[in-house]
């Protein structure tokens, strides 16, 4: 034994306990030298737990981390980063007022005299962009940018720090299939030429059949398995992850017999955050019992069409009908009266109170009704939390009881909180952003049954996602968004995803001269 | 009980304890013992009816103003300018009741007391309105508005609602005996308004925790987007709380007046407000806290005042007690997680019988 290499990091018998939960159960790791790790296991299971652990974000209730066969003595961010080990969060945890240099710079900024020397900081990222081929424009605002390339900064901001054991938790939920791949290149050039090692979590286990050397799966809290990535295949490590078989099956379906569309938009406009057109004379129609899917690269509108629909963002020329009732101008609050719901893509600033229980976030918007308070007045507590006993059984929220904080859940269980409020207000009109972002397989396939159900009673849905394969899971129609407008529609079930992707890209041409 | 619950509540009250010790050492250096100086600062607050009416007057006031503060600060806004609006309740309370001066109580309490809502409510409107629409931050414009109140009031009280009464160089004309409150312990401060301000307090608690206003309230106060996307009304929601906090303070003014002062004095208060926003930031803006630190705080500063006339110790000492719970509050995430750290550390041992190498 003592002829083998020492591992890079060793995480020896960690247990974590949170009031309640027992997030991490005797978990021993080692992890080798320039290998690229996948860490992978149901929502809740522990990942980011045993991760921020090594990152030194949390201390341990017990065991002890080995870096190098150095054992560290305080569990703290600063000393992690000494010891070379680098961690991009599954929620970004950027300054979104400062500036890509200034992020990535942030705690060791370089100094002219007493001041912050920017130029310097800039040249800095500059080589940083040359060196690892990821390109960002250093002087852009964080919150002005993408969330693909935001996480492009906080990879950076690991590298400039010296990082040679990086963690990624989730890095893929918010990128698009070719982000993804490019973020896969830059993954396997660090690891050959720099000998870097990579831990990353990921719900998506045709990435870690592609990226990793070896894989590990997490259960409950244990670390259940650690094998060889050739070893295994996706069906062998789901069901590993979930204890039972996730098939993933195709949906049978009928199509629509509804000849009057629930949900209208006509040459809507709309602008951004920063007051640049977003949503660009767009105009759509879904039915009563159909999914119409929308395709596209994060950052081409969707985001503002979600909520220009519900009333969350200021329409500035067109026409939204819902129902038959022009909504154009609405607030969210009338938008919602009619019997729509919405999935918002952004689960912590909107989606969310971080702060409020299990409970609040499920009876929210619904507790003027009589079955959570007298005359729409007095609140039943008793009420209120027998409903999210019963939400929290049926959508299979786990994580501390009814009563813990949302922001201490995790990302999967977050997500399954907003999922299973919206799911349950009877609507007829539903937005879903992003349904089944950061979710495990197995929680996964439960939202799309639940879509599936909403549609087969009547629902119409307009279904936003970066997920292609999502994509053709669910809808009946597909349209594909470029700059703010609609560039094709298609059957996606005679519709090559080659195809769709052109059309994403703007390049819809190509497509016809093949 | 939650297990955060559990551990504020052990914070709590190591930091009185931590302060009263820091008191014991200072009562010492400066020459005085300890235990004399709070043997004289309880029955300060409890040794006579008239301290204990005190004592109870002094509660009701920090209850009143700490639950204010914290119906605001629920709907996501940070009043600070609950002086003012106690001034502005104070003075249009006054100036009515001297108008109506000759007609039954019956008639001219009730309408003062409409008259003390409504100027301290639109007083708050104000900064709420500034802050939902415009995004202004309510702290300055609040502090601002202080200010302004008190000088208006004063300039008022000086110039044209001054008293014609011999003798009287300030303050409005006196009430009709008819419209005060009686006294309800002879020599004390304890007035009626007593029974008034607890039936409020409970309301506002009730209110705050307990109805779909609450409800709404505080997850506008959590996450102002959030509450908007689900459907709440997130800016009413959010005045709301500072029109209820104003009138609260409108109300506490015309009591003040209506009471003790028989008329508005410009010096009627001795910042009560700020008292009460402190003990409901040291609460977190729990209600129930707060009444429970009132008490607490009340006895203090009654019990403050014997203990400086009998022992010679200053009543700053009271100021002192309380900054060092305040700063032990504030410092209550660290002191928290460590304390945390080592007691899952503990618990995690006792699991697997072992002991911590
Ligand atoms: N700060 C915290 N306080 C209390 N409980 C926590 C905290 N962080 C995590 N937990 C709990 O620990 C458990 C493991 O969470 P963790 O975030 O590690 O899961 P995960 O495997 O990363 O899941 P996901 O795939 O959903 O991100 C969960 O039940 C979660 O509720
Ligand atoms: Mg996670």
């Amino acid at each position: 034994m003592s002829q083998e290499v020492t591992p890079v990091v060793s995480m020896r018998h960690i247990t974590m306990q949170f009031p309640g939960v027992l997030a991490n159960d005797d978990v021993s790791l080692d992890i080798r030298k320039g290998e690229i790790f996948a860490l992978v296991g149901e929502n809740g299971a522990g990942k980011s737990t045993l991760m921020n652990i090594l990152y030194g974000m949390y201390t341990p209730t017990d065991g002890e981390v080995l870096v190098r066969g150095e054992r560290l003595f305080r569990f703290d961010p600063n000393e992690a980063i000494r010891h070379g080990i680098g961690m991009v969060h599954q929620h970004f945890m950027l300054v979104p007022s400062f500036t890509v240099a200034q992020n990535i710079v942030l705690n060791t900024e370089p100094r002219r005299g007493l001041f912050y020397d920017f130029r310097r900081a800039n040249q800095i990222v500059e080589e940083l962009v040359q060196e690892y081929g990821l390109a960002v424009r250093p002087t852009d605002t964080v919150r002005d940018i993408s969330v693909g390339l935001q996480q492009r900064v906080e990879i950076l901001k690991a590298l400039y720090r010296g990082a040679d054991i990086l963690i990624l938790d989730e890095p893929t939920a918010v990128l698009t299939p070719q982000e993804t791949d490019e973020l896969f290149d830059v993954i396997r050039s660090i690891v050959r030429i720099r000998q870097m090692t990579v831990i990353i979590i990921t719900h998506k286990l045709n990435e870690v059949m592609a990226i990793s050397d070896r894989v590990g799966v997490m259960r409950q809290g244990k670390l259940i398995g650690v094998c060889q990535t050739c070893d295994v295949n996706e069906r062998i490590l789901a069901s590993m992850m979930v204890g039972k078989d996730v098939l993933m099956e195709p949906f049978i379906r009928e199509k629509t017999k509804a000849t009057e569309p629930a949900l209208v938009v006509e040459n809507l406009s709309v602008l951004d955050n920063r007051g640049l057109p977003a949503v660009r004379g767009l105009s759509l129609k879904v039915f009563p019992g159909e999914i119409l899917g929308i395709a596209g690269i994060e950052g081409n509108g969707q985001s503002e069409l979600a909520e220009a629909v519900t009333g969350m963002r200021h329409v500035q020329s067109g026409q939204i009908r819902i129902l038959n009732r022009d909504v154009t101008g609405m607030d969210p609050a009338q938008i919602r009266a009619l019997g729509v719901s919405h999935v918002p893509e952004d689960r912590i600033q909107t989606g969310l109170s971080g702060k409020s229980d299990i409970v609040d976030n499920l009876v929210v918007g619904r507790e003027k009704e009589p079955q959570f308070s007298i005359r729409g007045f007095h609140l039943k507590k008793k009420r209120m939390k027998e409903y999210a006993e019963e939400l929290s059984a049926n959508f299979d929220i786990r994580g501390g009881g009814i009563h813990t904080p949302t922001q201490s859940l995790s990302g999967g269980n977050m997500q399954k909180v907003l999922v299973a409020r919206e799911f349950s207000s009877g609507s007829r009109v539903m937005i879903i952003s992003q349904p089944s972002r950061g979710v495990d397989v197995g929680a996964m396939d439960f939202i799309h049954r639940q879509i599936m159900e909403k549609r087969s009673e009547g629902c119409a849905i307009l279904l936003i996602s970066a997920d292609l394969d999502e994509l053709y899971r669910l809808s009946d129609r597909l349209c594909t968004i470029y700059e703010g407008s609609i560039t094709g529609e298609f059957d996606p079930s005679v519709t090559e995803k080659r195809e769709v992707g052109l059309y994403m890209t703007g390049r819809g041409e190509e497509a016809g001269h093949e | 009980m939650s297990d955060a619950r559990k551990k504020y509540l052990l914070s709590l009250f190591s930091s009185i304890l931590m302060a009263l010790v820091i008191g014991a050492v200072i009562m010492a250096v400066s020459g005085h013992n300890p235990l004399e100086g709070y043997a004289v600062l309880i029955t300060g607050a409890f040794g006579s009816e008239r301290s204990i009416g005190n004592t109870l007057y002094k509660t009701a006031q920090l209850c009143i103003t700490g639950i204010a503060t914290a119906v605001a600060s629920q709907g996501g806004i940070f009043n600070v300018g609950g002086e003012g609006q106690m001034y502005l309740g104070a003075i249009a309370s006054c100036w009515l009741g001297a108008a109506l001066n000759g007609t039954s109580p019956w008639l001219a309490i009730p309408l003062c007391l409409l008259a003390a809502i409504l100027a301290g409510a639109l007083y708050a409107w104000i900064p709420a309105i500034l802050k939902i629409k415009l995004n202004i931050s309510e702290v300055i414009t609040t502090i601002l508005m202080n200010s302004i109140a008190i000088y208006f009031c004063t300039y008022l009280a000086n110039g044209p609602l001054k008293t014609t009464e011999k003798g009287i160089v300030s303050g409005t004309a006196s009430l009709d005996r008819a419209f005060r409150f009686s006294r309800l312990i002879k020599g004390s401060n304890l007035t009626q308004t007593v029974f008034m301000i607890a039936v409020v307090t409970l309301l506002v608690w009730y209110l705050m925790s307990r109805t779909t206003t609450g409800f709404g309230m505080k997850l506008t106060g959590e996450n102002s987007r959030f509450a908007r996307y689900a459907g709440l009304n997130a800016g009413m929601l959010g005045i709301l709380g500072m029109l209820i906090s104003g009138a609260m303070c409108g109300m506490l003014g015309m009591f003040e007046c209506f009471g003790l002062q028989t008329r508005f004095k410009t010096d009627f208060s001795n910042e009560f407000y700020f008292d009460g926003m402190l003990v409901a930031m040291i609460m977190q803006y729990r209600p129930l806290g707060i009444i429970l630190m009132s008490f607490f705080f009340g006895a203090l500063k009654i019990g403050a005042v014997s203990m400086q006339s009998q022992t010679g110790i200053s009543s700053e000492l009271i100021l002192i007690i309380q900054s060092v719970i305040i700063f032990f509050m504030a410092a209550q995430e660290g002191l928290l997680a460590s304390l945390g750290r080592h007691s899952s550390a503990r618990r995690a041992n006792r699991m697997r019988g072992g002991v911590k190498s």
